[in-house]
């Protein structure tokens, strides 16, 4: 059985996992912009928002006093979120020029 | 006989005016469905105003049964939304007339025609006592999905006859990538739903298959549905490449079911289930938002390459609103509060409404509006709904912002409280029934669910609008549609 996250941790981790996302979110978007446009400040921003995320996983790992099995889901999430968008940008390119071929 | 004649796919897209038979049925599906739409709002206000005002309808209408009314009614009306834009889109995708369409068409008015004395039944028997006959006749007492058990078989048979005309008319007329995933998702759509007719005195037992329905249906097969619709969708208002549009919906939904499958572990945190679902739900809960951000580096790509050049505005409108009512509803708000660390606090306080509020809305009411949007200008003769509408859209866009701004304050009012009962009721008190009472008199919780009212009008008043807007909208148009034609990859 996890253990409960303590009163006093309530909103941390829940505002933590709420910016987990959001951070994903704002990485993928500047990831994407960055690759289309080649900028180097969208490029830095969705680095910024990686850090965001990791953060913030940080901080819900620690809200949470996640230990065991529960920390490689934290790493797994933070993997994760950092190889969809690169992939999902892959699966973009190729399925744009296969289709032009 | 001619050759188009004499070949049944040609035959229907010649006749491709607007009158097919599967898109009139779609209309009469569209209006049964924002009549319940109605409905839902006009229960959610009496619920709201319950929760400032304790002894409205005391004994006539209670809390217990407005509130069902208001969560089922919301259920059917985007089933029949759901079942609506398969039917506007089948046609069109199988190159042919409905298959079985008189069929349908009786369909339709036994479905209605049930959900009627259904709702009559709710409203005006409400109880009946603890005995079979009233699980058969009155309400199973399943939340969600309380329909009597006459109307779950009927209910059964009704998505059969459905699945019939949709699955026959793509077999006789053409498949596409679109169709196959959408005929393979309804038997899964219609299989699941036996689940939740299966009766045990085991509440444990009974709860966990009672989570399938409501959890395999919401993040599973009504998520894929829902891509099906939105792929169909961009192909129609944007232009998009078909080929690359069905590529991503296969993508699509096997992250949605590699993640959304076992992501039901996070309902079988606290219902007498095996310790290991806490693992397995925690885990796939977490993954579940990384599909929602990954699309949002594929909404980047094609947008960048499209330039948003609509046939139908109104229609794109609301496909953009569902992306991100989809990734703040489903993802942000979802994820916040999924982990069993914090679900422990969270799980069915005003939290769990809120994420419900801003995840239907965003991920479902939006895709069957703009859906809606599509089949009313064909209706109207394929007029201009494209930039500079009469009146600059005012009707269209006012109605999309009070809805969204509406259901948008409710969700954060409905947080706050839901934070404040966590904290409250859960965390200090620890989940006793005097707690439950304390909670709800805390000034954060009353003032919470005082902003959900006003954000609750604010959204009816947006619903008014988009009725009136549906009613009217391109009657007086006189030029004919935008032409997109399909966008290069």
């Amino acid at each position: 059985m996890p253990e409960a996250m303590s009163l006093q941790d309530m909103f941390v981790g829940t505002l933590a996992g709420a910016a987990i996302v959001v951070m994903g979110a704002f990485y993928a978007l500047f990831y994407a912009l960055a690759k289309m446009h080649r900028h180097r400040v969208a490029h830095a921003t969705a680095l910024a928002s990686y850090a965001g995320l990791v953060v913030a996983t940080y901080f819900l790992v620690d809200a949470l006093k996640l230990h065991g099995i529960w920390l490689w889901v934290a790493a797994v999430m933070v993997a994760g979120y950092f190889l969809a968008p690169r992939a999902i940008w892959q699966l973009c390119v190729g399925t744009h020029e296969e289709s032009a071929t | 006989m001619s050759e188009a004649a004499a070949n049944p796919i040609d035959r229907a897209e010649e006749t491709d005016d607007g009158n097919r038979p599967g898109q009139k049925l779609a209309l009469y599906y569209f209006s049964a469905a924002m009549v319940l739409f109605a409905a839902q709002i006009l229960f959610g206000l009496i619920i709201g105003l319950q929760y400032l005002y304790p002894d409205l309808l005391y004994n006539v209408l209670d809390f217990s049964v407005a509130r069902m009314v208001h969560i089922n009614a919301m259920i059917v009306w985007l089933l029949m939304g759901f079942i609506g834009c398969i039917y506007w889109l089948v046609e069109d995708e199988a190159g042919r007339d409905l298959v079985g369409a008189k069929l349908a068409f009786v369909n339709f008015w036994i479905l209605t025609g049930a959900v009627a004395v259904v709702v009559a039944v709710y409203l005006f028997v409400q109880i009946g006592p603890g005995e079979l006959r009233s699980i058969w006749l009155i309400n199973e007492g399943r939340e969600y999905i309380e329909a009597p058990r006459w109307a779950d078989i009927g209910i059964v048979v009704c998505v059969l006859i459905f699945f019939y005309n949709v699955a026959a008319t793509f077999t006789k007329g053409r498949w596409s990538g679109i169709s196959g995933v959408l005929v393979l998702d309804l038997i899964a759509l219609a299989a699941l739903y036996l689940a939740g007719m299966y009766f045990t005195p085991n509440i444990s037992v009974d709860q966990h298959w009672w989570w399938w329905v409501v959890h395999l249906w919401v993040e599973a097969t009504w998520e894929v549905l829902v891509g099906c619709i939105m792929a169909w969708g961009l192909i129609r208002t944007l232009g998009a490449n078909r080929r690359i549009v069905t590529t991503w919906l296969y993508i699509e939904v096997a992250m949605m079911f590699g993640s959304g499958i076992l992501g039901l572990g996070h309902h079988y945190f606290w219902i007498g289930t095996p310790e290991y679902w806490l693992t397995i739900g925690g885990f796939f809960s977490a993954l579940e938002p990384i599909p929602l951000v990954a699309m949002v580096v594929h909404a980047v790509y094609d947008a960048g390459r499209h330039g948003f050049k609509s046939s139908n505005h109104p229609a794109l409108a609301w496909l953009i609103a569902h992306a991100f009512g989809n990734f703040f509803g489903a993802g942000v708000w979802g994820f916040m509060h999924t982990l069993p660390q914090i679900n422990l606090y969270t799980h069915g306080t005003q939290w769990t409404a809120s994420h419900g509020h801003l995840a239907f809305f965003g991920a479902y009411a939006t895709i069957v509006i703009a859906i809606i949007y599509l089949a009313i200008q064909k209706a109207r003769g394929d007029v201009w709904m494209s930039g500079a509408l009469p009146g600059n859209g005012f009707a269209w866009k006012w109605s999309l912002a009070l809805l969204n701004i509406g259901v948008l304050g409710m969700t954060v009012a409905l947080l706050i409280s839901g934070y404040e009962q966590s904290f409250v009721e859960r965390a200090l008190e620890g989940s006793t029934w005097s707690a439950y009472f304390e909670a709800q008199q805390t000034p954060w919780f009353v003032q919470g669910m005082q902003w959900r009212m006003v954000f609750g009008w604010i959204t009816a008043a947006g619903l008014a609008l988009l009725l009136w807007d549906l009613a009217t909208i391109g009657r007086r148009e006189t030029r004919p549609v935008q032409v997109l034609n399909p966008v290069p990859a």
